[in-house]
């Protein structure tokens, strides 16, 4: 396991493996103009809100809103709004500001309107991209490194090559001293009592406990059931709610359990010390890729069957174990697990190398693209009042 | 070709098919390690990430892969037996019974 990487150190001591300007449309009526921006400023990436322009109730979204634009990827931010909705971007704008990190604002029906806001977006963003070229690069410890966990477009392969791989890269990353954060509570429905003899307190263990509980009833609630477990997994292999939850978690290793992160109307929760940590993160991959970005990920270890989850800010490493489904759009191919050619500890070491790479500047297989969507996702407030969610 | 299976961890009563294995077919079953454990028959075909049964397990009897239990055994399972919904149950959130009978016919599982 290598020790160092190459990042570029942002005002607040917190160290990014790109260099992105981000352009937050904080309404998405202005994400044609974000895009348009874009065009012509191909460094930077785009966060829509779109979900309101409406505040009330929605501190959350706004929290993961500023938690992307704090992300150690993010060089500087342009903010874009169209001045009729209600959320300020001064609440957004204030903690960038805080953190040293340049910030631009743009209040489209104020700047006489698209084609103007547009002329002056493209200045704002060209002026960041060139305080952002002033950044150097420059090796890092790897104890400043926190890399996201997540599964989707899971099958059979999943539990037995891909996870189980991660879990063992996972596991070797806390040895060296980083931290990485896992997520999708729903998907540990039966593994609690696992999971309370990992948490290093019996106050986390609690907390863990709770916080899938809470999961369960919001996707549970009678009239919007979930499938916890579709006829496709069962045919696949998967027998019961615990196989298939047990397959979802060795991808976080066996390392102890820090904490559980939450990103609630309050704020977030970050690491207050190296290790393993889990997070509220919905098991919905576009929304999870936000909530990463705004924990501060840099990279985040995906395991998929064979599909294709991306998040602008945050590089995603895709590792499939299905032979029938590697295509160039997967970094890392344990489909050796599967046949028995390959061992888990092999894939592991596989899947360490591919995240030296990234972590070191080198583009993920379909990070070039350049293009991924972002959905902000955050949990419904009147389902967390029906549900008697604790507050923090 | 011998078809292989996986077995997780060593306490582990399943191991999963890494291919297809036809009734009454041979099953070199390895562990995480790539390392020959044993050498089973297929009572009855089973189909590639299917769980088939090590040792025999009785009713009421936990059904362990990767060193925990996934559900119950709700009848007696010879080992080289699909360990699959016809004869396990969630000891936590169970499939509803129409389900698991579509999942029987989908799959052509052999019930006796």
């Amino acid at each position: 396991m290598k020790q160092e990487f190459q990042g570029y150190r942002r005002p607040n001591g917190q160290v990014g493996i790109r260099n992105h300007i981000l352009i937050i449309a904080i309404d998405e009526c202005a994400e044609g103009i974000a895009q348009a921006v874009r065009q012509q400023v191909s460094e930077c990436v785009i966060v829509t809100n779109h979900y309101t322009c409406m505040y009330a109730g929605n501190e959350e979204l706004v929290n993961i809103m500023t938690g992307a634009a704090l992300n150690p990827n993010v060089a500087g931010v342009l903010l874009l709004n169209m001045g009729c909705g209600s959320i300020d971007p001064t609440l957004i704008a204030t903690p960038i500001e805080q953190a040293g990190k340049p910030v631009r604002r743009l209040s489209i029906i104020r700047n006489k309107g698209t084609r103007q806001s547009i002329r002056d977006g493209v200045a704002l963003a060209k002026e960041l991209v060139a305080l952002a070229a002033t950044i150097p690069i420059a090796p890092v410890a790897l104890s400043e490194l926190l890399v996201g966990v997540k599964c989707g477009g899971s099958d059979t392969s999943s539990g037995i090559a891909s996870n189980p791989a991660v879990g063992r890269a996972v596991d070797a990353l806390v040895d060296a001293g980083a931290s990485c954060v896992a997520g999708e509570l729903i998907e540990l429905i039966g593994c609690e009592s696992i999971l309370r003899q990992r948490a290093v307190s019996p106050a986390v263990a609690d907390k863990l406990e709770r916080l899938i509980q809470e999961e369960e009833q919001r996707w549970h609630v009678p009239g919007t059931e979930v499938e916890t477990m579709s006829i496709g997994n069962s045919v696949g292999g998967l027998t019961t709610l615990e196989e298939k939850a047990l397959g979802a978690l060795h991808k976080t290793g066996t390392r102890p359990i820090q904490d559980v992160l939450r990103i609630t109307p309050q704020g977030i929760e970050t690491p207050k010390a190296p290790g393993m940590y889990l997070s509220e993160t919905t098991h919905l991959c576009g929304g999870s890729g936000m909530h990463f970005a705004a924990l501060g990920t840099q990279v985040i270890l995906w395991t998929t069957g064979g599909a294709g989850f991306s998040n602008p800010i945050v590089p995603v490493i895709r590792v499939s174990g299905n032979a029938l489904l590697i295509t160039e759009d997967i970094d890392v191919d344990v489909s050796g697990i599967m046949s028995a050619t390959q061992s888990v500890e092999q894939a592991a070491g596989d899947v360490l190398d591919c995240l030296g790479r990234v972590i070191d500047g080198e583009q993920t297989a379909i990070e070039e693209v350049g293009f991924a969507y972002c959905s902000l996702y955050q949990k419904d407030q009147r389902l967390e009042t029906l549900i008697h969610a604790q507050p923090v | 070709m011998t078809v292989k299976a996986i077995r997780l961890a060593q306490q582990d009563n399943v191991a999963t098919l890494l291919s297809d294995a036809l009734k009454h077919q041979a099953v070199d079953v390895i562990d995480d390690k790539n390392r020959l454990v044993g050498r089973y028959q297929a009572l009855q075909a089973i189909p590639f990430g299917n769980k088939m049964a090590l040792h025999a397990i009785a009713s009421g009897q936990p059904v362990s892969k990767a060193g925990h239990a996934i559900g119950v055994a709700i009848s007696a399972i010879p080992a080289g037996e699909l360990v699959h919904v016809q004869n396990v149950r969630s000891q936590r959130l169970d499939i509803p019974p129409a389900i698991i009978g579509q999942i029987i016919d989908q799959m052509r599982i052999e019930t006796e």
